[in-house]
């Protein structure tokens, strides 16, 4: 079975300004860029195909049936945290586990409204990533793709819930730092 | 510990809180500090981004079969006058298949096996899950709300009063409480919020309250904030009051 090379993202930021004016051939064009991405982090995050198609079918309905959510700056990384978002409420239903919840967010998203990230794209996060120490990688990406809190971190890892809370802190300080790098250069 | 240290290690629960990884109560209390701590809401909006950004490293090739049956599929569900069809939520979605199949079962079950324990089993089980469908939906509402209250509460145009132990935020319609170190409350007592609508002459009462263990708390008033000319805040027995019976905590004009 063939499968799809990783594909160009297209400006999403500008796709959606046409999705916004009901132009059903952006939305597709939108859909082809960014659904291998919206995919992944369901697949990541619920480990099973069929439901982790379910959800990219329902985030990009959403994001046709409410193209006003996204408002500005980098949309893959907005689709993303939305996809994390979605599987965190099914991740939710599943267990129907009230002890260590998550909430979704704090913020809504679109509040990614930095210019200067509104340029990234994966590989240069894969790259600023790569260049953390582990034990400031692991945690951030425990965090953002395991559904799990801080505190549930700490105990998979046998780390100090302080020393995990600190690695979080300083990791992603680093990765701002690389990534702004990253667009500048 | 001293103060240094304490808005430290608040800094570290603000940089989990940017990657979407602190349990609802640690939340609750980051939410309120950030309504007030410059340094920290700056750090916050300087490490969200980042956090943000560590999605798009999910990209995930699909196989092409895979890639062309989910865009047929949503294409189709979106229509060819680009109308989305309702009701269709992720939960919804993965939900209504799995009772679609759940249901499937239960009907050859019901249909081949005339067995009357088989029937009481189903019974059970349906009122199992009614029960527990009852619980998603109760905990996707307070989220729901609680998307909605936080957006609220952060939007740039809310307008915010700062008031004794906190804030009153008015954000569109909506005015809230965001409240920390309240008093503890003497055995059998509550806060209760009061409105003042616009040209009346005596305050309506609102809600009761108790905060957590911590005296934080967050609370939205059923009045729509467009119609008061102020709010505030007093002490009340249990149950509330129909007029306040003490020395109001706070009283803050909505201008």
């Amino acid at each position: 079975m063939g499968r799809e090379a990783r594909g160009i993202m297209e400006d999403g930021a500008r796709l959606m300004e046409r999705v916004r004016a009901r132009d059903g051939a952006a939305f597709e064009r939108l859909y082809d860029s960014y659904h291998r991405l919206v995919f992944g982090v369901a697949l990541r995050m619920l480990g099973d195909a069929t439901m982790a198609e379910d959800l990219t079918q329902s985030v990009f309905m959403k994001v046709w049936s409410s193209p006003e959510a996204f408002r500005y700056g980098n949309f893959g990384a907005w689709i993303a945290r939305v996809a994390r978002n979605r599987a965190l409420d099914v991740l939710r239903s599943r267990s129907l586990r009230d002890e260590s919840e998550i909430p979704a967010d704090l913020a809504e998203p679109g509040s990614l409204d930095d210019a200067v990230f509104s340029r990234l794209d994966s590989e240069r996060v894969r790259r600023a990533l790569a260049g953390l120490p582990d034990e400031q990688r692991a945690p951030i990406e425990m965090g953002f793709f395991g559904g799990i809190t801080h505190e549930e971190i700490a105990k998979r890892t046998g780390i100090p819930l302080g020393t995990i809370k600190t690695r979080i802190r300083t990791g992603l300080r680093k990765l701002r730092v690389d990534l702004e790098g990253a667009v500048s250069r | 510990m001293n103060g240094s240290l304490e808005h430290e290690a608040m800094l570290d629960l603000v940089a989990v809180a940017a990657l979407g990884s602190l349990p609802a109560d640690d939340l609750r209390i980051v939410t309120l500090h950030l309504a007030t701590c410059a340094e920290c809401r700056a750090e916050y909006d300087a490490l969200r981004p980042a956090a943000d950004a560590v999605g798009l490293i999910a990209e995930e090739p699909i196989d092409t079969l895979r890639s062309a049956r989910m865009k047929k599929r949503l294409l189709a569900a979106i229509g060819p006058a680009g109308g989305v069809r309702r009701g269709s939520s992720p939960s919804g979605l993965i939900w209504s298949s799995s009772l679609v199949a759940a249901a499937a079962v239960v009907f050859a079950l019901v249909s081949t096996v005339q067995d009357i324990r088989l029937r009481s089993d189903l019974a059970n089980a349906q009122r199992t899950t009614a029960q527990l469908q009852t619980r998603v939906a109760e905990t996707q509402r307070t989220n729901e709300n609680e998307r909605d209250m936080l957006a609220d509460l952060f939007a740039a145009n809310a307008k915010r009063y700062t008031v004794p132990n906190g804030e009153v935020v008015a954000s569109g319609s909506h005015v809230y409480f965001a409240l920390r170190a309240l008093p503890a409350l003497p055995k059998g007592k509550v806060y209760q919020a009061w409105t003042l609508a616009k040209g009346a002459k005596t305050v309506a009462p609102s809600v009761t309250f108790t905060p957590n263990a911590t005296g934080s708390a967050i609370v939205q008033l059923p009045a729509n904030a467009t119609s008061l000319a102020a709010v505030a805040l007093s002490v009340e027995p249990e149950g509330g009051s129909k007029a306040p019976t003490s020395k109001p905590t706070f009283i803050q004009p909505l201008s």
